[in-house]
């Protein structure tokens, strides 16, 4: 087992200090924010799967988790499932669904494959749009007809945030897992080099599936959340803007990075939200002001905050202050 | 179905496929050509429209009569995008920067014109307006038909100036190896400025003529963005030829298998159909390149 570092009790105190939010804390305004902050994390994670460790970038997210969402409505009204099987469900079918259905784009590359998931999702869009069983264009309600754990449907939000603050944890626990795993290592070759990835003997296409897999079935579980979230579903979700919305917190943090997604989460959706309310007087003037930002973080920042971060001298003083104080406590820890 | 609803089908897509056509050619212009990665395609061509419409309801310039201007104003604004933004953006390593950036530029663009122009659906009375020309009992509408007459001289043009004109040949030479051309003397951020202004401005060309027929609103670019990809990836990435026939083979299949499996679906079976291209092609090539 590895030993305790400073870094673990900090990452745990952080937790904590979340966890206590709902208690001091009790505007739905301010707790929307943060559950929006939290599952907009969670797809951005999930993407990051595909998109940054595997160097895939797509841009039909939005798609999955549409799917998601509508596979949990579904069920729920017309079977009374609880969301909770939905999400194991989900995450397996809407998985198959997108690895099936990309696995002949993988030999694609670049931007070639960033229109591939848009034209499937664009697909799906027309489809739902069409189909009468899910509501056609109108969408899907989901009535609040008993509240609790199995119906995974409260009236107050403090339920949805600790959640949705489990599932970004969770979320971001796998991300690492999969980061240091023979997976990602598997990965990460395949995205600085396919070439070479073939010589040393990695199986591109058995690698790429599985990360569609893991990518798309975990959006498609964020997906069944939203849909239990907000109550009411309709096909804006498979809107490519929403797939830029999973993509943009990535761009900002640091595309590769493990913690460059969570970062970027939490530094944009809060701004979108207070831009939204603040300059919601004129229609549009928010999302101009945010993507400007955005442009100018990727002319100026193209590595993002993380790939700023991880070669600035910053990072290297905060790690030597670190190291410093887990050899104290290690070695108070050897005297007692 | 009949023979003669089949026939005005493929006739209305071909007049379709005649803005798909200039789209894609103005697409082919910065993909192909240049291979910037360009997703605000669409929103140019939103921006374009937006200048037909303030030309018309400020100067009362008929957009048909307008299009030189238009094509002007659109690579003015395409020269300083790509001077402004683009350059910058390009790194050694692969193209997401560029994605990314042209994907911001995109919702900035549509939120603009939203502030700008709030979300209301705006049209213009051009002078062919409404009026059908009948030819062998087809319908044609007039604004279509020079719209698509347009689009042949458009490509004459741009095929011409590639071929024939310095300029051309500058961009085609930057185009196959921009260290070489630079070697020899080409100023290769100049032809980038011009490319791309020049593809801006087929998409001024598009949207000049689109406007004489159809409304503009914020979000218009959406739809047009996509498949000027798809028409560029069916005519073959640099071939303005074949980014004209593959804008035209678009508007066919779409009006055709409309009227096959029902308007509402024709969004699928487009998307489809590129998809399958798409793979198909690719799996040739590489079958092609293993012998």
């Amino acid at each position: 087992m590895k030993r305790l570092s400073i870094r673990h009790i900090l990452a745990a105190l952080g937790v904590l200090l979340l966890s206590l939010v709902p208690l001091v804390i009790d505007t739905p305004y301010i707790l929307g924010i943060f559950v929006t902050t939290f599952y907009i994390g969670c797809c951005t994670l999930a993407w990051s799967i595909l998109g940054g460790l595997t160097g895939q970038i797509s841009l039909g997210h939005a798609g999955f988790m549409g799917l998601g969402s509508y596979i949990s409505a579904i069920l729920l009204n017309n079977l009374g499932m609880s969301p909770w099987i939905s999400m194991i469900i989900s995450f397996v079918v809407v998985g198959l669904i997108a690895a099936i259905l990309l696995s002949p784009c993988f030999v694609l590359s670049g931007a070639y494959f960033t229109l591939v998931t848009i034209a499937f999702t664009e697909a799906f869009r027309n489809l739902f749009i069409n189909w009468e069983y899910a509501g056609g264009g109108q969408g899907i309600l989901i009535p609040l007809k008993k509240s609790g754990i199995v119906t995974m449907r409260w009236v107050s939000k403090v339920p949805y945030y600790y959640i949705s603050l489990i599932m970004v944890i969770l979320f971001f626990a796998i991300l690492v897992w999969i980061d240091r795993s023979k997976l990602g290592y598997a990965l990460k070759t395949i995205r600085e080099d396919e070439d070479t990835a073939h010589a040393v003997g990695i199986n591109s296409f058995k690698y790429k599936f599985i990360a569609t897999f893991i990518s798309a079935g975990m959006i498609a579980v964020v997906g069944v959340f939203y849909a239990n979230y907000i109550g009411y579903i309709n096909p804006d979700l498979f809107k490519n803007s929403n797939s830029l919305n999973y993509l943009m917190p990535a761009i900002i943090g640091g595309i590769g990075s493990v913690a460059g997604p969570l970062l970027g989460a939490g530094i944009l959706t809060p701004l979108s939200e207070w831009l939204n309310s603040a300059l919601s007087a004129i229609s549009g003037l928010n999302l101009v002001v945010y993507a400007a930002i955005v442009i100018a973080v990727i002319l100026f920042r193209p590595n993002g905050i993380m790939g700023w971060f991880n070669r600035s001298n910053l990072k290297k003083a905060i790690n030597k202050k670190l190291d410093a104080i887990d050899e104290k406590l290690f070695k108070r820890g050897k005297e007692a | 179905m009949s023979a003669g609803v089949l026939l005005q089908a493929i006739i209305n897509g071909i007049m379709i496929g005649g803005i798909y056509a200039l789209v894609g050619m103005s697409l082919n212009m910065i993909f192909g050509v240049m291979k910037i990665v360009n997703f605000c395609q669409g929103e140019l061509l939103m921006v374009s429209m937006y200048v037909t419409y303030m030309l018309y309801s400020y100067c009362g310039l008929d957009p048909f009569i307008a299009i030189p201007l238009v094509a002007v104003i659109m690579f003015i604004i395409g020269a300083v995008i790509q001077v402004s933004l683009i350059t910058r953006s390009i790194k050694d390593d692969g193209d997401q920067n560029v994605l990314f950036l042209t994907c911001c530029l995109g919702i900035f663009l549509s939120n603009l014109a939203l502030l700008l122009f709030k979300s209301d659906y705006r049209t213009v009375n051009s002078m062919f307006a409404d009026q059908i020309v009948q030819v062998a009992g087809m319908n044609i509408s007039v604004p279509k038909l020079v719209g698509f007459l347009i689009l042949c001289v458009t490509t004459a043009l741009i095929f011409l100036m590639l071929k024939k004109t310095k300029l051309g040949k500058q961009i085609r030479a930057t185009s196959q190896n921009p260290v070489g051309a630079q070697v020899t003397g080409i100023k290769i951020k100049a032809v980038y400025a011009c490319t791309y202004g020049i593809g801006a401005a087929i998409a001024g060309i598009a949207g000049a003529c689109l406007m004489s027929y159809y409304y503009v609103f914020p979000a218009v670019g959406n739809t047009y963005g996509t498949r000027s990809f798809i028409v560029v990836t069916m005519g073959g990435l640099g071939s303005t030829i074949g980014a004209c026939l593959g804008g035209i083979a678009l508007g066919v299949m779409e009006t055709v298998g409309s009227s096959v499996v029902g308007s509402a679906f024709k969004d699928t079976l487009v998307f489809l159909a590129f998809i399958l291209v798409l793979v198909v092609k690719e799996n040739l090539n590489i079958r092609k390149k293993r012998g």
